[in-house]
Order: structure tokens, then sequence, then C-alpha cells
């Protein structure tokens, strides 16, 4: 069924896999979908295909290590679970089962960050560090939940391995219309222009990037949002581009460790480039295990609210 | 309909099993007399009959069709015994030995201490990391009952590797999803690096446990080519609905008496003097044998 949808309106990206994955079934005959339990979402594939459905239990590592015996046997096999387990559980064997041989394994997931408020088992926020650190890996990170399907659509035609982390999936807000941006994966999205300082964020922390663009736009800044939802590998143009465009002023915003995440990735381009930059603030998750509260409020005892970030865009800003 | 029987082009007796798996003794003794480095050489030695009753009688595989559709799968999942398994895949005819004596562990070469698939074609699966074969040839089984393909996926694991727990994981997928072309054959060596077997961890009561996971278990001994031989054309169709295991008893080092339960010989090198009186020692078995 396809999923219809209203700009700015809240949807949930995991309807979104589950349709997307039911149609490119239909194309896609080698197509299989592998869960440890968190198959309530994939019920339409399993449903319309349930000889290449297969719920492995909980039993992260069988799950990715049959989902690499399946692509060594022709097959794309998306491995669909909670990232907090997947990315830490099943890391040697997406590193070692998937990445080395270079199949064509996506592993796609929810938890992503301090969300669902699941206490600090529960909540992926080391992930993207781990996942970029793997050669051959490609590394996603979703907040749009229309773009979850697009970018599925796309890793149908990728050789090698996929990353796609998601928030919780059931209530996202729809940030783009289609067609408004060229989505590519490895291509970073200027979800708003700006021409004073540029704000790196991706996957959950979008929505909150353009609410703090436009509390800055009222005070007469102009506040580049671009949604850097490929980690690796990293737009590394367009990250000279907004060096030179936005004054040498950047401020990353993500919801993940401050530490390895983009900031990091984004920092890493800057440093290998020799980009000059005039201000560098990063905002996410501290060295702490975050405890429990609504998304909201754990970004704002964690330093990486809506507030925070207005507050870094203005040091920002004030840089010389 | 399933395949009931193992397919090979030739039919090889016995008598002609054990000659070749003596041959891939002596080559692989003399790779470790070339070698600098440590070779695996007790986790090869007990794997040796089995290497050779699966590439030369079990497994349907042709070295001059690499890609062929309906070829048995093989995974070693017990990557350490790289090298047997170059030496078998030699002897059947894949790889020249000589190119691996060659280039073992050198920069470049394809052969190396644990196999890698992107670098050596006819190498099923890259492995060398315990745990993560079954696994593998649980999704390549999968894959092949999904299209309709009557091959068999076969694994050979170390039954010290038997204690990740990612191997109990893909044992309940295997008997839940009814794999009868999946078959795991374990090399049951009782010696892990630093200890042998129930020294500290207990795996007996060892084949009721793979029973209770719900797979067809194999009991034989692993140096008794006959035997071995017997478990494979006992193998149920590959349509049948339960994964098969075989555990194979067998001795590390079998075949040199001073690596025969030894811990010393985990890995090791072999000197000029060494492989000498491990020829020897080897040539003493057939003798035996003979008498």
């Amino acid at each position: 069924m396809p999923v219809t949808f209203t700009f700015g309106e809240f949807l949930g990206a995991r309807s979104v896999i589950g349709s997307t994955l039911a149609e490119l079934g239909e194309t896609h005959e080698n197509l299989w979908v592998i869960t440890p339990d968190i198959g309530a979402t994939l019920v339409e594939f399993r449903d319309k295909f349930p000889e290449r459905f297969l719920d492995v239990g909980l039993a992260e590592q069988a799950s990715v290590g049959v989902a690499a015996g399946l692509a060594y046997d022709g097959n794309i096999p998306v491995v669909s679970g909670m990232l907090p387990f997947l990315s830490m559980r099943a890391l040697e064997q997406i590193r070692t089962d998937v990445c080395y041989p270079n199949l064509p394994v996506k592993i796609i997931g929810t938890h992503g960050g301090l969300v669902g408020n699941g206490g600090s088992t529960h909540y992926a926020v080391e992930d993207l560090a781990l996942m970029c650190a793997l050669t051959n890996m490609t590394v996603t990170s979703i907040g749009d939940p229309l773009m979850v399907g697009e970018i599925l659509r796309q890793s149908m035609a990728m050789q090698g391995p996929l990353y796609i982390r998601l928030a919780v999936g059931k209530k996202d807000k729809v940030l783009y219309e289609p067609g408004q941006h060229d989505i590519r994966i490895g291509k970073g999205i200027v979800a708003r222009q700006g021409t004073d300082v540029t704000l790196f964020t991706h996957g959950t922390t979008v929505a909150q990037a353009l609410d703090a663009a436009d509390e800055l736009e009222r005070e007469g800044a102009s506040v580049r949002v671009v949604d850097m939802f490929t980690l690796k590998p990293i737009d590394a143009d367009l990250i000279a581009q907004c060096a030179e465009e936005t004054g040498g002023r950047f401020v990353v915003l993500e919801d993940h460790l401050a530490y390895g995440g983009l900031a990091s990735r984004v920092a890493d381009v800057v440093a290998d480039r020799g980009i000059h930059l005039t201000a560098f603030e990063r905002l996410g998750i501290p060295q702490v295990y975050a405890g429990f509260g609504e998304d909201e409020q754990l970004r704002d005892k964690h330093g990486y609210g809506l507030s925070a970030t207005v507050s870094a865009l203005r040091r920002a800003l004030a840089a010389r | 309909m399933g395949r009931t029987s193992p397919v090979t082009q030739e039919r090889r007796s016995v008598e002609e099993l054990e000659d070749l798996a003596f041959e891939l003794r002596q080559k692989l003794l003399n790779l470790c007399g070339t070698y600098e480095g440590a070779v695996h050489i007790g986790g090869d030695l007990s794997s040796a009959d089995i290497f050779t009753a699966l590439f030369e009688y079990g497994l349907n595989v042709d070295p001059t069709n690499l890609a062929n559709p309906t070829r048995d799968r093989f995974v070693l999942s017990k990557g350490h015994a790289a090298v047997a398994m170059y030496i078998a895949m030699a002897i059947k005819g894949f790889f020249s030995y000589d190119g691996i004596v060659d280039t073992y562990g050198q920069l470049d070469s394809a052969y190396g201490m644990h196999p890698c698939k992107v670098q050596l074609p006819g190498v099923e699966a890259s492995t060398g990391s315990l745990g993560h074969g079954l696994p593998l040839a649980v999704g390549m089984a999968m894959g092949a009952r999904g299209r309709g393909a009557t091959h068999r996926v076969v694994t050979l694991m170390g039954d010290g590797e038997t204690g990740e727990g990612s191997v109990w994981e893909a044992a309940l997928v295997a008997s839940s999803n009814k794999l009868g072309n999946l078959v795991a054959v374990i090399d049951r060596n009782r010696q892990l690096m630093t200890s042998f077997d129930e020294e500290r961890v207990t795996l007996e009561p060892y084949t009721d446990k793979w029973a209770a996971f719900g797979w067809n278990v194999i009991h034989v001994d692993g140096h008794d080519m006959a035997a071995l031989v017997e478990a494979i054309d006992s193998l149920p169709p590959t349509d049948s609905d339960k994964p098969t295991v075989i555990v194979a008893e067998t001795v590390k080092g079998k075949g040199v008496d001073f690596m025969e339960h030894n811990l010393a010989w985990h890995a090791g090198s072999l000197g000029a003097a060494d492989l000498e009186r491990a020829l020897a020692a080897l040539e003493a078995t057939r003798t035996k044998e003979n008498v």
C-alpha cells in the first residue's frame, strides 16, 4: 500500500520501511528480510513473501551471520532490528562476515540516540562511531521518514553493506516534500539555505536544527542547515563549500556521542583539507549514561536541546 | 526432490581416501617445515581425514567450474585449519600445492593463516573468527531452500569453537527452519588452545546437546575413513527437515606421535630436525596400518 503523507505532519518511519520493503520484494526476487524479533512493522513483507522472511528470534549475531550467508548465496538481505543490539552485539558479524567480504547486507534499525525512554541499555549512542570505523560500510542516519523509503530503493543497486539509523520510527516529522531535494547516498542535503553559519546535523535532530534556524532568523541571522544523512562516505566537498560560504562558522548537532559521530567526521575533513574555521561548536551526548526521560527532556538535560543549539549558533556567530 | 547421496565425479574407495589423507598430512608437514612462522598444525592434523572425506568423497565440487550454481558449499568455520583445507583443495585440483608452499603467509599471497574468499576464488566464505561459520552456512542453506536448489551446505567447526554463543543461536535457527540441506561436521579433538576439553569447559553430553537442539546426530571416529564415508552416505536427503551434525571424534596432532594430545602443538613451526622426525612418525603410522 502506498504511504500517503502531508508535509510537516508526523509519520512513522517504520511504516515506510514496511511498505517499501513489501514494494521492493516485488521487483527484487532475491530480497530477504531478517529480524531478531522486531518484526511488527515487517508484517506486510512477511505476509507477501513468507519464504523470504526470517525471524531468528532473539539472536542478533545469528541475524547478521545468516544474512551474510544469504548474501553469499546471491541475495539482498535486509536485517531490521534495534540498533543498540545490532550495532554492538552483532558488531563482529557486521565487521567480519559482512564488511570484510563486502557483501550487500543492509542493517536498518531504530533507537539511534536518546530516544524511546528505554534507558541506556536501549539507546544506540556509539553506533555511528562504530559503523564509521568499518571498511566498506556506508553509514546513514535519517530523520525524514519518507527518505527512508528512498534510501532503501537506492540501496538495492549498492554492492557493499549499508547501515541505516533511525529514531524510534513511530512518529517522525516529514521534513521534505518529495522531489524538493536530490537525495543521493553520499551527498549532504542543504535543508535550508543560509550565509552566516552552517549547522550540520543528521537524523532525529534535523527538525530541531530547522527550528533553531527559524529562531536565529528572527534575530537577523542567516543559518544554513545541512542534513548530512550520509556520515560515510562524508560529503567533504559540501563541507569545504559551507566553510567558504558561511564565514567558516560551523555548528554540529547530533543525537550521538559528541565525539565519534558527525562532529568528528566534519572535524576530520577540516583537518585533512586544512580548512580555516572561525568557529566550531559541537552539540551531542556527553560521556554519560543518559537515564530516563522523554526525547526532548533528555536533549535539554544533556546540553544539545533547542535552546543549547540556539546558544551555540549565537556563539559561533559572535566569533571573530 | 532432494539429493539422497553424495554426487562425485568418481567414487573413491576407502583405501584411496586413506592414501589421500596420508598425502595431505605429508604435504602439511612439509609446508610447516618450509614456512618459518607458526602453523596451526594440531587442528590441521585432527581434521585431515575429514577434509579428505569431504573434498574427495562427500562434496559435489568441481575445481574446473567454481561458479557452478549446483555445487555444494563448504564453509570452514575453524578458519585456523586453512592450510589443511588449501592442501586438500590442491590435491583435489583447485590450486597447485607448490603455489601454496612457495607463497604461504607472504605479502600479497592469497594463502594465509585464515581463508579469504576475496583473495582466493574457490573458497566459499572468509572465516577465521570462531563461531561464525555456522550462521553463514545457515544463511547459504536458507538461500538454497528459498530457490529450490538441491545442493548441500557443509561447514566444519572445531569442538572448542562451539563454546561461542553464536553457534547455538545458529543451531536453533537451523532446526527451526528445518534445514535438511545443512551439515555441520565437528572436529571433536577435545583440545582448545591452552586446555583440554572438559578441563575448564564441559561440553559433554555433547551429542545430546545437538540432539536437544533439534539436530540429526551422527557420531563417528573422525580418523576411521570407512566410518566417515558411511556417515556421508547416511546423510538424509537435502529436502528432509532436520539439519545433521557429524560429531567426529579426533585426536589433535593425529599422525605424528609427539604432537598427539600435546598442547604445545596447537600451533608451531618445524625445523629441519623436527620435520624429519615428524615425517618419520607419520610414515610409521602407515607401516603400522599395513601390517
